[in-house]
């Protein structure tokens, strides 16, 4: 529940500011010039924050679309990405938003219209190029769809680009901007996953992995293509057994032919970000190993990362085509 | 030698207050007493240390000298909240109500700040405007005091605005002149919201709690510091894999590994291998 929602002067009058604060009867209204006045303060506690984080609604001033980092991508020769909001409402262990922002707060930017233009002119730009697009990077990008209506908006743009794939990273069952429209084949709806049992542990306050394996299933009926993110691949215990069962859970409960593609990406925080979570969650059983530092990045051990991504395209390749998997190792 | 931190579980509260009318009460309430007849400002604090009171006098610069003052001498850790409370005219709300500060004006530069107010609480909100000279006209801001925005500024300084509280008990306004307040008026609006303070402290003390807990080092970390000599970046290190062998369940008598150990180096290297191949069992997590 949204107690407070800091409004940004600017777009206090927005339709829609109004449409977003329409939608939090009860929340307190305050005032503020720059988004950053609250967002980017040093003495936050984001632990704190996080059990009940504030709304800010804002005017993105630049930055609307960025390439996205190397080795982020599922097979396009250029990729970018875009985020209409900052901050998620889950509380992934693993997720690098976690140190990434002094704040715990959401900020939504409300000028949706400013990233269609920016993407609109690298589109043109690159006539020739083949483009993918992520939503869902600094954020879930659909886990507060109904309450800003950013996949909505955005959408029948990419139906006028057939040839620009985007993807919607997420692992929210809000699947009602899908449902109203016809699948189309250049946007790919992009489920994080990982065995239940360590979901558990790590994906807080996200739906369960069955709940998105049945949002999943539900999409691909409709006609949609589903991306299967094996993205971070977490270690254990008898993690062949526990990722066995759940890739078989998977393919067995989506058809292939709704498979647009599959990837896996390892764990790994830059030092600093790891010492950061680090402090904010000592206690946390993802931090107990065995993880390693080289080269500035907290991670596994390559021998674990290479057996574990080995492992689990083996398995994967029994149903899908080697070319429809990738390595993110963004 | 490393410091040593209180071994019992404590949270931390420290309260900022303008005027001994207005403390009184809380004083009461949480059973401080007068640490010294001959401290710069006067400073309360309870037996168990957990509760630090001090009387800032009236003004911004009173709020700012006593808080950094307070800070100092009761050397208040990370995990501790700060509270300021104190009467405040205002334009809107009912005489004794009591609310909580979410937006802070200081007067003098119109600098804008915004501090945490409790959450999920049944106190209303509002903005404040901190002035130097008492306000009679109570239309532009919908609370006025003489503290808060010094107050906060200090606190800032050392603590996370989660951790910082403003409460404001309304003494005066458009039908309350600020000239029939007494020091028995004052003393009775405080008092007559004394259970509201209590659900106030009640939040903060359970957030400073959660905090002591994930910031305490764990024992093991004094005992080992004392016997080797740690570099403090080695101490970081040593805090991080103690804290992750504390976690993990491993029931070695750790002491006793390091028994042969000549120096810290050693040390750290068994530590790490205690972790080193570690496997979660997500079972029991």
């Amino acid at each position: 529940m949204i107690e407070t929602i800091y409004i940004e002067k600017k777009i206090k009058d927005h339709p829609r500011t109004m449409s977003i604060l329409s939608k939090f009867k009860k929340a307190r209204h305050i005032e503020i010039d720059k988004y950053g006045e609250i967002f980017n303060k040093h003495n936050q506690n984001f632990r704190i924050q996080k059990k009940n984080p504030a709304l800010i609604l804002a005017y993105k001033k630049e930055g609307y679309v960025l390439p996205a980092p190397e080795g982020f991508g599922i097979g396009s020769s250029k990729n970018y990405y875009f985020s209409h909001m900052y901050n998620c409402i889950y509380d992934c262990r693993y997720c690098f938003l976690q140190g990434m922002y002094s704040s715990a707060n959401y900020v939504v930017f409300v000028n949706f219209e400013d990233f269609d233009a920016e993407i609109e002119k690298i589109i043109q730009k690159h006539p020739k190029d083949s483009l993918t697009f992520f939503s869902g990077y600094d954020c879930d990008s659909l886990a507060l769809e109904k309450v800003t209506g950013f996949a909505k908006h955005i959408i029948p743009f990419f139906q006028k680009y057939p040839n620009v794939d985007v993807e919607f990273r997420t692992k929210s069952t809000q699947i009602e901007p899908f449902s109203l429209i016809k699948p189309m084949d250049n946007l790919v709806i992009a489920y994080s996953l990982m065995p239940d049992l360590i979901s558990k542990s790590l994906d807080n306050k996200t739906p369960s992995i069955l709940k998105r394996i049945n949002a999943m299933s539900l999409l691909a009926s409709k006609g949609w293509k589903i991306g299967l993110r094996f993205d971070p691949l977490i270690h254990g215990k008898d993690w062949k057994d526990l990722y066995t069962k759940m890739i078989i859970m998977v393919f067995n409960s989506i058809p292939v032919s709704s498979i647009h593609s599959v990837s896996f990406g390892p764990l790994r925080f830059p030092k600093q970000m790891f010492k950061d979570i680090f402090k904010l969650y000592p206690n946390e059983p993802l931090f107990l190993g065995p993880l390693s530092q080289n080269k500035g990045i907290i991670s596994y051990s390559t021998e674990i990362e290479q057996e574990m991504t080995f492992f689990c395209k083996e398995l994967t390749t029994k149903y899908i085509n080697e070319s429809q998997i990738f390595k993110c190792s963004a | 030698m490393v410091e040593n931190i209180t071994k019992e579980e404590k949270f931390s509260i420290r309260w900022v207050i303008a005027l001994k009318d207005e403390a009184e009460i809380i004083i009461q309430q949480y059973r401080m007493k007068l640490l010294s007849e001959k401290s710069v400002f006067p400073i309360f604090k309870n037996s168990e240390e957990t509760h630090w009171l001090i009387l800032s006098g009236i003004g911004r610069h009173n709020a700012s000298a006593a808080t950094l003052y307070l800070y100092e001498k009761s050397k208040a850790p990370k995990w501790t909240a700060w509270i300021n409370i104190g009467i405040a005219g205002c334009g809107e709300g009912h005489f004794g109500d009591l609310c909580l500060v979410d937006k802070i004006t200081n007067n003098s530069d119109r600098k804008v700040s915004f501090p945490s107010a409790m959450k999920n609480s049944p106190f209303p909100r509002m903005e404040l405007l901190t002035t130097d000279i008492p306000i009679i006209d109570y239309s532009s801001k919908e609370l006025i005091d003489m503290e808060a925005c010094a107050f906060y500024d200090a606190t800032s300084k050392f603590s996370s605005r989660e951790l910082i509280s403003i409460v404001k008990v309304i003494s005066d306004g458009p039908s309350n002149n600020i000239k029939n307040l007494n020091r028995s008026i004052i003393s009775k609006l405080i008092t007559t919201n004394i259970s509201n303070i209590i659900k106030i402290v009640l939040y903060y003390k359970n957030l400073s709690l959660d905090e002591y807990k994930r910031l305490k080092k764990p024992d093991i970390f004094y005992k080992i510091c004392n016997q080797w000599h740690f570099t403090v970046s080695q101490q970081h290190q040593l805090e991080r894999v103690l804290r992750r062998i504390a976690t993990s369940n491993i029931n070695e008598n750790i002491l006793n590994l390091l028994k042969d150990c000549r120096n810290s180096k050693s040390v750290m290297s068994i530590l790490n291998k205690q972790m080193e191949s570690y496997e979660v069992d997500w079972r029991n997590t």
